[in-house]
Formats: C-alpha cells, structure tokens, sequence
C-alpha cells in the first residue's frame, strides 16, 4: 500500500491556506468531506449520491487532495479516499473568534431573556 | 458566485420566540443585552423591513467602536431572521440567518453565519475583535 504525496503540495502556508479555503468554497466538496467523515471510500462510491459523472467527481476530489483535505491511498488498482483532518483544524482555528462571539452574545442573550422572564 | 466558509451556533434559552424575536430587532432592548461580555452596544438602529438598514454599534474595551450593519432580506416574526452584515468600513457582505424555534425548555436560537470572507476576516481580527475576546478569556479565567 502506497501513500500518495498531495500534487501540488507545496510548504508555503499562505498557499496551503489558499488552497484549503479554495477547496471548502463549493457544496459538491462539501458534501463530499462530509461522506467522508462518516468513512473512508472509493471514488465510485463517493460519486455514487451525485448526479455528475465520475470525472466530475474525480476533478472534485482532486482539489481536495491538493489542500490535504482528502488523503488517498493506492492498494492495487483500489484507490481509497480518506479524510484528511489536519487543514480542517485550521479553519476550525480560523472560524473560532466568530464561534465565540456567537456563543458569547447568545449567552448574553439568554442573561437578558430569562431575567425578564424570571421577573414577570 | 461561489459560497464560502459557513459557521452555525446553536443555543437554548427558556423564554418564547415572540420575546426573542422582539429582543432581536428592537434598539432600546439590543442596547441592553446584545454583543460578547465586555463589548458595549452603544448604538442601535433597526428599520425592520425588508430592504430595511440596521447598524449595531460595538464598543470594545478598548474604547473603539466597531459598527456591523446590514439590510434585511428576510422578516418573519416570531421564526426568522435573514440579513446581510457588514463589519467595519469596507468590510464584505457575510450574511446572518437567525432562527428561533420552540423546543423543550424554551427557545432554539440558531445562527448560521455565511460568506465568512477568509482575507478580511483577518482584518477585522488585527481591528480588534480577537482582542476583545482575548479580553474576553482573560476576564473568565481571572473570574
């Protein structure tokens, strides 16, 4: 079993980032991470729920490869597509102030609300 | 045009929809409770109606005020919420859905954040938005 170096990869973080931002900007990418997280699968099976061709989803596939989002391993003639978890910590990081703001100013909304609803 | 990064937030608070719903849309009340801990809304406008402009103004601890404003798409009380949010001058349109269904113990508030633009986002950060959270962390881990 063979472990495929992404193409394109390259060690420049703005253009890691570029790429993973790139990749994640298109629903057909996102759905296909989010099969992914449920489990690991070939490109058949990945095209399988879409109504676009097996190249179609092959080229989709590829743009996540290159961000290191999907990681793909050779076994023969099988290739298997995994998640690739790392890039994702990074928007994790990326999103997280707008996650806390949101949490924050809903934690501050529920002071006010239910105060007021504690005091009729 | 393409879509970009989406952030959804979800909380359950024990009052109805209707007074949530209000809460969100009127100044004198926005002024009371909105924004993160440590952040002031010092000003408010809300022209409800479609195509309607509000502005919500941030003050951060640091004394600068950052305004987020918008127009509104899409008004259906007591449910939903949809409109376009601008932070700063210059600042890309994202847009923010807020939804309030009922549920057991209360009221659903979610929050789907979208079109998170990547580059100006790390604007507003250097603006002082992470600032005002890293205040944030300071004050609960000093509390």
């Amino acid at each position: 079993m063979a472990r495929r170096k992404p193409a394109g990869d390259s060690d420049d973080p703005e253009q890691q980032h570029d790429r993973v931002f790139h990749a994640l900007a298109d629903r057909t990418r996102r759905r296909l991470l989010a099969a992914l997280a449920e489990r690991p699968g070939t490109v058949s099976e990945l095209a399988a729920p879409f109504s676009m061709s097996l190249p179609a989803v092959s080229k989709h596939i590829k743009v996540l490869e290159r961000a290191g989002l999907v990681v793909r391993t050779v076994d023969g003639r099988l290739h298997r597509c995994s998640l690739g978890a790392a890039p994702l910590q990074q928007v994790a990081a990326w999103l997280d102030p707008y996650r806390q703001f949101w949490t924050d100013t809903l934690d501050s909304l529920a002071r006010y609300a239910e105060q007021e609803e504690d005091e009729p | 045009m393409t879509d970009s990064i989406t952030l959804t937030v979800r909380r359950t608070i024990r009052a109805s929809a209707a007074r949530l719903f209000e809460a969100w849309t009127t100044p004198a009340m926005l002024k009371q409770w909105w924004g993160p801990q440590g952040v002031e809304c010092s000003d408010a406008a809300v022209d409800l109606r479609v195509g309607g402009h509000y502005h919500l103004d941030n003050r951060l601890p640091s004394g600068e005020v950052l305004r987020i404003e918008g127009e509104f798409e899409v008004i259906e009380p007591p449910h939903t919420l949809v409109y376009s949010w601008r932070l700063g001058p210059g600042g890309s349109a994202e847009r923010v859905t807020v939804r309030f269904e009922v549920c057991e113990g209360g009221t659903e508030v979610s929050i789907v954040h979208e079109r998170i633009a990547t580059e100006p986002a790390r604007d507003q950060h250097e603006h002082g938005w992470l600032g005002c959270l890293d205040g944030l962390v300071t004050l609960l881990e000093a509390g």
